[in-house]
């Protein structure tokens, strides 16, 4: 346990350094802030779903809760930006504990009454009649306080936090026992887990992640509106980059996000045009033919994977 | 206007139920969510589109012309994916990102073929004549659209209660792998369903017109999005139930914009988040599913 | 230690002193790069190509002539395009923005169509010290006085819009108006201003509500907007929005004195394909160019003539957005003739010079300290049929118009 433990330390150290260094080579800072964000997210998902088997598919709901609380606290309160990114994680948090009752539903119906949670507060947010607290779908200014270095490094703590929550339920008892739960949920309660407190602990780590990601995110772009941290391509998104990878490890999603998100600018770039036909071609590749994850090809050589 | 509202409410809904039929029945006998089920409402809405403006072929005709074309569409797809998924872990999952990975596929292909432009079957296809009920005005393309809503809904009916491979598709519903040991020809008969779900999606596509405005490549998404709402509001994986659960849904939206307009798109999220906690079921169903 | 630290930070200035002389030198570029933007897939997808495909019109009329003539070298320098794709993405466009800024060292920097996709442009210029070309994201937050690196080329903010709109109904003295919005930024604030102006002049409001950007289906709220028996129905929307609202206003049988929807003077071919020109006649909208026929131009050329040359360009007669960005490259064209050293803040000051001396076939372009448009002005315009076929008047402004309005519509 304790060198899976260390290799793990390992490879989020390696991965914290190279985003502190690379901006110095590389500048094109929008794309490195979005390639954490996407690792940040897969991971936060991979949280829940990897180790729970809960879809989250409006998971963007707590990332425009994260963006939205730290933007108010910043607005309203006039809260310094870190203290409202942690604003923006703990409105996801808060997000994540109403929504708690959904986690009584299971598969397909958790994923689409979760993403109708993440449509309703968009709507919410967006109404013109709520003008006076969110601006409704004026969006949000944030130009006093834009900071893009800041609110890089400011991200890469997330991301590294985000990290190194999956690295301790990976190597924990509380893991264990959240997997032995997604196995089979009854044989676990029998066995003395406390099944209901388990899943609503990963589900409020995994919604906490997400909104501190969105918050983050506001600060870096300082101008934005409901739709687009609302938006369901973000959920979408950051589900195909987790399950490319493999979920249930730290590697896979982080791999997963590494990869896919070069490739998705690589297309871009390169060939704009079919960016999106490619994109979908690859997703069902993925799903026919390696449908756990890249990191499943190690995993069946018996290879360990963090 | 109350009344007004109650009718446009019911012809819509009836729509509507036709919009997410399609999405349940998949969903009844592979327990998949078909994610590209709104495209498929688009390519059938583009299918009635080309016909109508390169041959004059009413939208009428385009219904006989899309059971065809989905036909063998939908068995197509079915071999190509759905064997094979599952055989993986967890096909419900998978399916899912599969579907989405189709829904763009279909829309980048459409965009690159055609463009990105709305495109529409003018409301004057059926005249511009109005039909009174009540002394409430309606156009008469949605009463066009109600009666083929009615009528698709008995065939599928029809097809449930009195065919042999409707037979066959209920027992799948009820339990695949029984069926598999009682013989039935599972892969066969689900390829049909499915390619029915698939047919049952472009006629509501071929309709969108007079319902839902324009049609365009990327429209898809947010059709998905509202199936999921009615056919979890009337009984996921019933299809009889989805047309309950579109009543709902038209009447409801119908009601907002009269009464509170801003946030009448809230209201069917919120409908869908209170049953699926209060009543998983469903409003109709029996078999309750949670965790 | 401290010494591998002073080596690190005096490796680092090498190179960022380096990297900054290797841009920002004197020598002479081959190409000039404008970087922008499109979306080929989304909602802004159809009007963002429509955009970009009126700049590389403009790319590839000035690059057939031997390329721009640059002040700053005394010399005439090809363009190189450089477009990516976005998506209708704003996380997207974020990166793309900046890979257009830091990899490509775009040296004109165009913004993608409206103010969505505009949003994030505008921080990313600012930290960069890049100018932003913003073509039609008409977003009134976007200008400040703190940040010059920013123009709108083609439209005045959304807020300005219904100035003249509500002048014609208090002129008209038509009362009792229905509002009917989508509830984005674009179409509230210019419901917010007209809601204001009318109010002001003592007009009767009976109806002002909004509704969500994705609405589709507009028939029970037309009986609940007739029910309050309006004059005139000012519908604010989307493309989407103003074709289904047309529509079923077409299909309904309802009739109003006066109906006023966004898009048709914009899109027209596309709203008439959709509604029909039974659907249009008598109502009213903003007309643009080519609606708009500005032929007496300081810049560039007239409508007419753009219209024949893109159309053999591109096979297609231009909508207005298509004009919207060859324009942006006729402002474009203009600061490099104008801007007396070659770097982006001079570019600003030379605009700041020809702003409101410059007339194109767009209208006169006109910035403020901002760089908010303030010299285009819509003026209102009424379709009607004659001889049964559909045909366009300006009503008002009086100096502009051509017809007197049909008024109540029959």
């Amino acid at each position: 346990m304790l060198k899976k433990r260390i290799g793990s330390f390992g490879i989020i150290l390696i991965i914290a350094l190279i985003f502190i260094f690379l901006p110095f080579v590389y500048n094109n800072q929008s794309f490195l802030f979005n390639m954490m964000l996407y690792i940040a997210l897969a991971e936060g998902l991979n949280i829940i779903y990897g180790f729970t088997g809960y879809l989250p598919f409006g998971y963007v709901g707590f990332f425009g809760a994260g963006a939205y609380s730290a933007s108010l606290a910043i607005l309203f309160l006039h809260f310094p930006p870190l203290l409202s990114i942690f604003i923006g994680g703990a409105g996801a948090f808060l997000v994540g504990i109403i929504l708690m009752p959904l986690l009584k539903l299971s598969g397909a119906y958790f994923a689409i009454a979760n993403l109708a949670a993440s449509q309703a507060l968009y709507y919410i947010v967006a109404n013109p009649n709520l003008e006076s607290i969110t601006h409704g779908p004026y969006g949000i200014s944030l130009a006093s306080i834009y900071n893009p270095h800041a609110s890089y490094y400011t991200m890469l703590a997330v991301l590294v936090l985000s990290m190194i929550i999956v690295l301790f339920i990976r190597t924990s008892n509380f893991g264990l026992s959240l997997l032995a739960i997604k196995e089979d949920h009854i044989t676990a309660s029998l066995a003395g887990v406390n099944v209901a407190k388990a899943r609503a602990i990963a589900w409020g780590l995994s919604a906490f992640v997400a909104g501190l990601s969105g918050a983050c995110f506001a600060w870096y772009v300082s101008v934005f509106y409901p739709g687009t941290v609302f938006s369901l391509n973000i959920s979408v998104i950051v589900i195909v980059f987790a399950l490319f990878g493999g979920i249930g490890t730290i590697a896979g999603p982080l791999v997963g996000a590494l990869i896919l998100y070069s490739f998705y600018n690589f297309i871009g770039i390169s060939a704009p045009e079919y960016f999106q036909l490619l994109y979908g071609i690859l997703i069902i590749v993925l799903v026919l033919f390696l449908p756990d994850g890249i990191t499943s090809i190690l995993q069946k050589r018996k290879i360990y994977v963090p | 206007m109350f009344e007004y509202t109650v009718l446009a409410g019911i012809m819509y809904g009836l729509y509507f139920g036709l919009v997410g039929i399609g999405l349940n029945l998949i969903f009844g006998v592979m327990r998949m969510i078909n994610l590209a089920h709104g495209d498929f409402i688009m390519l059938g809405a583009f299918l009635a589109y080309w016909l109508f403006h390169l041959f004059g072929i009413n939208p009428l005709i385009a219904i006989a012309i899309s059971c065809v074309v989905f036909l063998f569409l939908g068995i197509a797809f079915y071999y190509i994916f759905v064997p094979r998924l599952l055989q993986s872990k967890d096909p419900e999952m998978l399916s899912f990102i599969l579907f989405f990975g189709l829904s763009q596929v279909i829309e980048a292909i459409i965009i690159l073929s055609f463009g990105n432009n709305q495109r529409s079957v003018p409301s004057s296809t059926f005249g511009h004549s109005t039909f009174s009920i009540l002394g409430n005005r309606f156009p008469i393309s949605w009463l066009i659209v109600t009666i083929v809503a009615i009528l698709v809904f008995i065939a599928v009916y029809w097809y449930f209660y009195h065919t042999k491979l409707g037979y066959a598709t209920r027992a799948i519903m009820a339990s695949r792998d029984e069926s598999l040991v009682s013989g039935i020809n599972v892969n066969r008969v689900s390829a049909f369903a499915f390619s029915i779900g698939l047919i049952l999606a472009s006629i509501a596509g071929i309709f969108s017109f007079f319902m839902i405005g324009a049609a365009y490549p990327s429209m898809g998404t947010n059709l998905t999005v509202i199936s999921f709402a009615i056919i979890v509001l009337g009984a996921l994986g019933n299809p009889m139930g989805t047309i309950i659960g579109g009543l709902i849904y038209g009447l409801a939206i119908m009601f907002m914009q009269t009464y509170l307009s801003s946030w009448s798109n809230l209201l069917p999220y919120l409908l869908l988040i209170a049953i699926m906690l209060f009543k998983p079921e469903g409003l109709i169903g029996k078999t309750v599913r949670s965790a | 230690m401290f010494k591998l630290r002073s080596l690190f930070f005096s490796s680092l200035m090498f190179i960022l002193i380096f990297s900054a002389t290797s841009t920002f030198g004197k020598s002479i570029p081959s190409v000039i790069k404008i970087g922008t933007l499109y979306a080929s897939t989304g909602p802004f997808a159809k009007a963002s190509e429509s955009q970009f495909k009126g700049l590389k019109f403009w790319v590839h009329n000035v690059n057939s002539k031997g390329g721009v003539f640059v002040k700053a070298f005394k010399k005439k320098i090809p363009i190189k395009l450089v477009a990516y794709n976005d998506q209708s993405s704003t996380a997207t466009a974020a990166a793309m923005y900046n890979q257009l800024i830091t990899q490509d060292h775009a040296n004109i920097l165009v913004a993608d169509f409206g103010s969505v996709l505009t949003s994030v442009a505008v921080p990313l210029a600012k930290e960069h010290r890049r100018l932003l070309f913003d073509v039609t994201g008409t977003g009134a937050k976007f200008f400040t006085p703190d940040n010059p690196y920013v123009v709108l080329t083609s439209l005045p903010t959304s807020g300005r819009w219904p100035y003249t709109l509500a002048d014609f109904i208090i002129k008209h003295k038509i009362n009792k108006i229905a509002i009917i919005y989508s509830s984005n930024d674009f179409d509230q604030s210019q419901a917010i201003t007209l809601h204001n102006k009318l109010r002001k002049a003592g007009v009767d409001i009976v109806y002002y509500n909004a509704v969500p950007s994705s609405t589709s289906n507009y028939a029970v709220l037309l009986h609940s907007i007739k029910a309050k028996n309006p004059n005139a129905v000012i519908e604010f929307g989307y493309p989407n929005n103003d074709i289904a609202f047309l529509q079923n206003l077409g299909s309904s049988g309802l009739k109003f004195n006066m109906v006023f929807t966004v898009f048709p003077g914009q899109l027209f071919k596309l709203l008439k394909s959709n509604v029909g020109e039974q659907g249009l006649a008598y109502t009213y909208t903003y007309p643009t160019p080519p609606l708009l026929r500005y032929n007496k131009v300081n810049l560039g050329v007239g409508i007419d003539e753009f219209e024949l040359a893109f159309k053999a360009y591109s096979g297609k007669s231009p909508n207005f957005l298509n004009v919207a960005g060859y324009n942006v490259g006729l402002i474009i064209k203009k600061t490099l003739e104008t801007a007396n050293r070659y770097n982006q803040l001079s570019f600003r000051r030379a605009i700041g010079k020809f702003s409101g001396k410059v007339f194109t076939l767009n209208g006169l372009f006109m910035v403020n300290k901002k760089g908010a448009q303030i010299g285009e002005i819509l003026p209102i315009a009424q379709f009607v049929m004659k001889d049964s076929k559909l045909k366009m008047n300006i009503v008002y402004p009086e100096k502009m118009k051509t017809a007197d309005a049909v008024y109540p519509a029959p």
